[in-house]
Parts: C-alpha cells; sequence; structure tokens
C-alpha cells in the first residue's frame, strides 16, 4: 500500500521540474543567449537615451556613435558564442528541459545576431535624412494639421468603422439567409451582390459611390456618409459569406429538429439555426472588422473636409503640408492603437468559445 | 379505413438513381406500436421520414387522421406539430438548456403561455425521469439524458404519434435501456408509435406489429412474436438468424 501511494505521487512540475532537470552547462548557455537579445533589444535604447531623442541632431549622432556599434557588435558576438556553445553541448543533454534550454540558447543567440546586423546596416545608412522626413515629431503640433486634429481623425475613423460593419452586419446576415435559399431567384440577387462586392477593389466601390453615384442619380451625397454607405455594403458582402459558412456548417439535424416539431423554416433559422451560426462566426467577423479598420483608409480619395477627416486622410494631409512624413508614423501608431486591443478581444473570444460550456459543435 | 391515424399509399422515393422505397403500402391504427426492422439501407429511416415528410416522397400519398398531407395546400407545420420525431443523433438545440429545448416550440410554435410552457416543460422532464436536468445544457447531458429531453421536447407538443428513428443507436451500451424504459412506458400509456430499431428484444415485448423490410421492401408484417418464432419469408428468417 505505502509503495503504491508512493508511486501515486504527483510529479514535478513547471519550475520544480526547471530546477531538477537542468544542467548548468545549458543554463550557461542559455545565459549567454539571453544576454545577447537584451544587448540587442536594449543597447541600442540605453545609448540613444543617453544621448537624447531632441534636438533631432542628437538622435542622429546616437545612432552614429562609436556605442552604438560597439554595444551591437557585442551582441553579435555573444550570439555567435551562445550558438556555438550550444552546438558544443546540446548532444550530451540528457533531460529533456535542458535540450530545450540548448535549444533556446541557439535561437536568443541567432535573433540577437539577426536583430543587431539590421540596426548596424540602419545606422550606417543616411540616418540624418530618415530622421528628419519620418521621425520629427516637433511637426506635429507646430502647423496645421495639430495633434488635436489627429485626435479628432483617430475618431472618425474609428465611428467610420463602427457604423460600416454594424450596418454590414445587419445586412450581411440578410444577404446570408437570401444566399442559402433553395429558391433560385431569392439566391441570384444575392449571389449577384456578394460577388460585385467582393470581386471588385473597394476604392472603386468607394469612388463610384462617392462620386459616380451622385452624378448618375443627380443626388447629393456627402463625402462623409458616401464613405460609410460604401464601407457598409463592402462589409455587408464579406459578412455574408461569413455567415453562410457558418449557417452551413450547423449540423443537418438541427434544421430537421426544428421542422420536426413544426417549426416554419424561418423561425427554424431564427430560433435553432442562425444563434449558433452567429456564435460560431464571432471570431471570423471580428477578424473581417480589424480588416474594416484599415480599409477606411481607402476613403482617402473621396476628398475629406477637415472636421471629417480620418486617420489616412489626415496623415496624407498632413504629409502633403509639411512634406514631412512622420505624419505617416503617427497615424501607424493611430491605427495599432485601435487594432492591437481588438486583436487581443478576438482572440479571448475565441479561447472563451472554444472551450465555453454554451458553446458551439453537440 | 377511417380508423386509421396513418396510411401511406404507394410511396416510392429517389435519391437520385437509388430506389430506395419501392411501393410501401401501410396503414396503421391509433394505440399500435409499429416496430420498423430490417438490414441497413432497406429504407426504414427513409419510411419513417416519409411519415412526417422530412423526406418528401418521389410518388405516393400520405394521409394523417383522414387528411391527405402531401396535398401541396397542406400546412406541413401543422401536421408536424401533431406528430413527434426523435432522431439517432439527438439534435437538441445546443445553446438552450433542456427546459429552453421543450419550451421554444411549445411557444412559437403552439402559442403557448409562457407560464403554462415552463410548466409543460417541466412535467415532460419528470416523466421522462430528468426533473433535476431542466437548467441543463446538452453538453452537460449524458447521451441517453439528452435522448430522453429529446422525447420529453416531443412529447411536451402533446402529438397523437411518435416516430422514432433509432434513437438507441448512437448510445453506450449502459445508457440503451434508460432510453427504451422511457419508450416502453410511453407505449403503454397508449402512445402511437412508429419504431424503427435494431433493438429486437425491445421490438418483441413493446410492439403490437413488427415490419420487416428489405430492398425498399416491406417483406413482413405481422404480431412481433409470431414472426419472430416463424417468419414467413425466406428473407427474414435469414435477416432473423443474423440480428438473434
Amino acid at each position: 500500500m505505502a509503495s503504491a501511494a508512493a508511486t501515486m505521487e504527483r510529479p514535478p512540475r513547471g519550475l520544480e521540474l526547471v530546477k531538477q532537470q537542468s544542467t548548468p552547462e545549458a543554463l550557461a548557455v542559455l545565459g549567454v543567449g539571453a544576454l545577447a537579445i537584451l544587448l540587442a533589444l536594449l543597447g541600442p535604447l540605453v545609448v540613444l537615451l543617453m544621448n537624447g531623442f531632441t534636438p533631432l541632431e542628437d538622435l542622429v549622432s546616437g545612432f552614429k556613435s562609436g556605442a552604438f556599434r560597439g554595444v551591437l557588435w557585442t551582441a553579435v558576438g555573444l550570439g555567435a558564442l551562445a550558438i556555438a556553445g550550444a552546438g558544443l553541448i546540446f548532444k550530451r543533454q540528457g533531460t529533456k528541459i535542458s535540450r530545450e534550454e540548448t535549444i533556446a540558447a541557439a535561437i536568443l543567440g541567432i535573433q540577437a545576431i539577426v536583430l543587431s546586423l539590421l540596426l548596424i546596416g540602419f545606422a550606417g545608412g543616411d540616418v540624418q535624412k530618415f530622421a528628419q522626413n519620418y521621425l520629427d515629431f516637433r511637426i506635429i503640433g507646430e502647423q496645421d494639421p495639430g495633434l488635436k486634429d489627429f485626435f479628432n481623425a483617430a475618431k472618425n475613423t474609428v465611428v467610420l468603422a463602427f457604423s460600416a460593419e454594424f450596418f454590414g452586419v445587419v445586412l450581411g446576415l440578410v444577404f446570408a439567409v437570401f444566399a442559402i435559399s433553395k429558391r433560385a431567384v431569392v439566391r441570384a440577387p444575392a449571389r449577384v451582390y456578394i460577388n460585385l462586392f467582393r470581386g471588385t477593389p473597394l476604392i472603386l466601390q468607394i469612388v463610384f459611390i462617392g462620386v459616380g453615384l451622385p452624378i448618375g442619380l443627380g443626388i447629393n451625397i456627402p463625402a462623409y456618409r458616401a464613405a460609410i454607405i460604401a464601407l457598409s455594403l463592402n462589409a455587408a458582402a464579406y459578412s455574408a459569406e461569413v455567415f453562410r459558412a457558418g449557417i452551413q456548417s450547423i449540423e443537418r439535424g438541427q434544421l430537421e429538429a426544428a421542422r420536426g416539431l413544426g417549426m416554419s423554416y424561418m423561425q427554424a433559422m431564427r430560433y435553432a439555426i442562425l444563434p449558433q451560426a452567429v456564435r460560431r462566426v464571432i471570431p471570423p467577423l471580428m477578424n473581417e472588422f480589424v480588416i474594416l479598420i484599415k480599409d477606411t483608409a481607402l476613403v482617402l480619395v473621396l476628398g475629406l473636409t477637415a472636421g471629417e477627416r480620418e486617420l489616412m486622410t489626415y496623415g496624407d494631409f498632413g504629409v502633403a503640408n509639411t512634406f514631412n512624413a512622420t505624419f505617416f508614423i503617427l497615424i501607424a501608431a493611430g491605427y495599432l492603437a485601435v487594432t492591437l486591443p481588438l486583436i487581443r478581444v478576438v482572440n479571448a473570444v475565441e479561447r472563451k468559445l472554444r472551450s465555453g460550456l454554451v458553446g458551439v459543435g453537440a | 379505413m377511417s380508423d386509421s391515424l396513418i396510411r401511406l399509399d404507394g410511396i416510392h422515393k429517389w435519391f437520385g438513381d437509388n430506389h430506395v422505397l419501392k411501393g410501401i403500402d401501410l396503414e396503421m391504427s391509433q394505440g399500435q406500436v409499429v416496430v420498423v426492422i430490417g438490414p441497413s439501407g432497406s429504407g426504414k429511416s427513409t419510411l419513417l421520414r416519409c411519415v412526417n415528410l422530412l423526406e418528401e416522397p418521389t410518388s405516393g400519398k400520405v394521409f394523417f387522421d383522414g387528411a391527405e398531407i402531401t396535398d401541396i395546400r397542406t400546412d406541413l407545420n401543422k401536421v408536424r406539430a401533431n406528430m413527434g420525431i426523435v432522431f439517432q443523433a439527438f439534435n437538441l438545440f445546443p445553446h438552450m438548456t433542456a427546459e429552453g429545448n421543450i419550451v421554444v416550440a411549445l411557444k412559437k410554435v403552439l402559442k403557448v403561455e409562457d407560464a403554462e410552457a415552463h410548466k409543460r416543460a417541466k412535467d415532460e422532464l419528470e416523466r421522462v425521469g430528468l426533473p433535476h436536468k431542466t437548467d441543463a445544457y446538452p453538453s452537460q447531458l449524458s447521451g441517453g439524458q439528452q435522448q430522453r429531453v429529446a422525447i420529453a421536447r416531443a412529447l411536451a407538443m402533446r402529438p397523437k404519434l411518435m416516430l422514432f428513428d433509432e434513437v438507441t443507436s448512437a448510445l453506450d451500451p449502459e445508457l440503451v435501456k434508460e432510453v427504451l424504459d422511457t419508450m416502453r412506458a410511453l407505449a403503454d400509456e397508449g402512445m402511437t408509435m412508429v419504431v424503427v430499431t435494431h433493438e429486437m428484444g425491445f421490438a418483441r415485448e413493446v410492439g403490437s406489429r413488427l415490419i420487416v423490410m428489405d430492398e425498399g421492401k416491406i417483406v413482413e408484417d405481422g404480431n412481433p412474436r409470431e414472426v419472430f418464432a416463424n417468419p414467413q419469408q425466406e428473407r427474414t428468417k435469414s435477416f432473423l438468424s443474423h440480428v438473434l
């Protein structure tokens, strides 16, 4: 009994296991690799910080300094050392953990070398010119457009994306249900619509709806509204395809069970099929949304007025006004500020749906 | 003639080039428990699904309660609300609780009041022995429990007829009995049932009538005990010798 209890003990996990299985030499090469990557990542930053970011001349001299190159070449050396050391000791590592540590050391070494060489190469170029054109943040706020306009533009991007997603999803769901109809007369128009909007560039759709359509119909469509319409119609086509795939992924038996209970086709869709389908397609729909946020940049072609400018129009205006591309760096950061949190949410939702009780599947 | 609940009249079913049902004539009256057996591919399930027209016969007529339901003008939703069907794969709605599965059709199809629908759902779950599972989602239930919820869902509609399509075939052996017991109790209460199954013991003990199918035709039709003891057709003999 006692011996049985002993073998039933939980084997070590986590840090406990690492401690037990590591070897000093594996830990040593891992340390060298980690040092190399840290030096390649943080070393240049420290050198630049010590030189100062402003004025621009200090930043440039930081890139050109001997310390900048020195710290990077050291990282290259340490990286090479980690790789060589790892290669030397790998074969005699007898535990899974120590082998993984050795492999990690070599990979970190490679990453440190690649990163360092890229930075050395960059510092060897015309840093002066690059910094003036892309990193001159003083220019923002000094001239028109200012930082206040930037936040307004960011707000407009978000408004455009959210309204287009809203209308797109609602319209897309309708088109998806049409597209799977057993009646060809219902199906065909939906397919034509979906294929038309999926088969032509969004930028053409925006131009056509914003410029061509008002002329053709003889009405005035304000540019901002035209932008929302074009983005919505485009998003509807893509959402429709996502919904259609979702609906068709629901087992046939679900529809049969609903119809067997006396529900009409539409009732079966509404109460049995769509709730499951919608849940299943939330991750791909959110993915489409991330794409849509970036696609709002294409409304640039509509020439929005000052208060309506979204990020891309704002950036383009800034660059044209100041002949300085720092605005592009700024708006890139603006897009990331919206998309990165959303991408995190998508991943979290996806995890939740996959593990959820109320989830998908039978 | 007039007391027959279901009448099939020369039913043929083609799936593409595949002739699955080859002229089925069948009449069954209220209170009968008709068990349909036969080798796989013989058309048992298709026959069952032709009764509530989940499968539309290629030709032939189906009568339910005296009215021809293959008539294009029939409101099939109304007809189906009067026939419960239970499937091999349970087909519970996974996004609803056991109670929700039962309530939804009561409210949306039969327009039963909310309170009454929930009361009926609880009563039916009690009847199938799952009064404590009202709030459980299908994924939290065993296969046998899911199938009993599916039976409760069909029964809550107060159907005149219950169709069972190989309802124990997807279950682990130790879960088969609880479902068969539920069906046996239902038969004892006088429910009219059509049961497609591979459970020969159930067919013998619970069935009031046994139909043997082969290659899209009914080859034998009679009292279960007599058919098992003394099959008339060669085909029945060989089938029974393989399964018994």
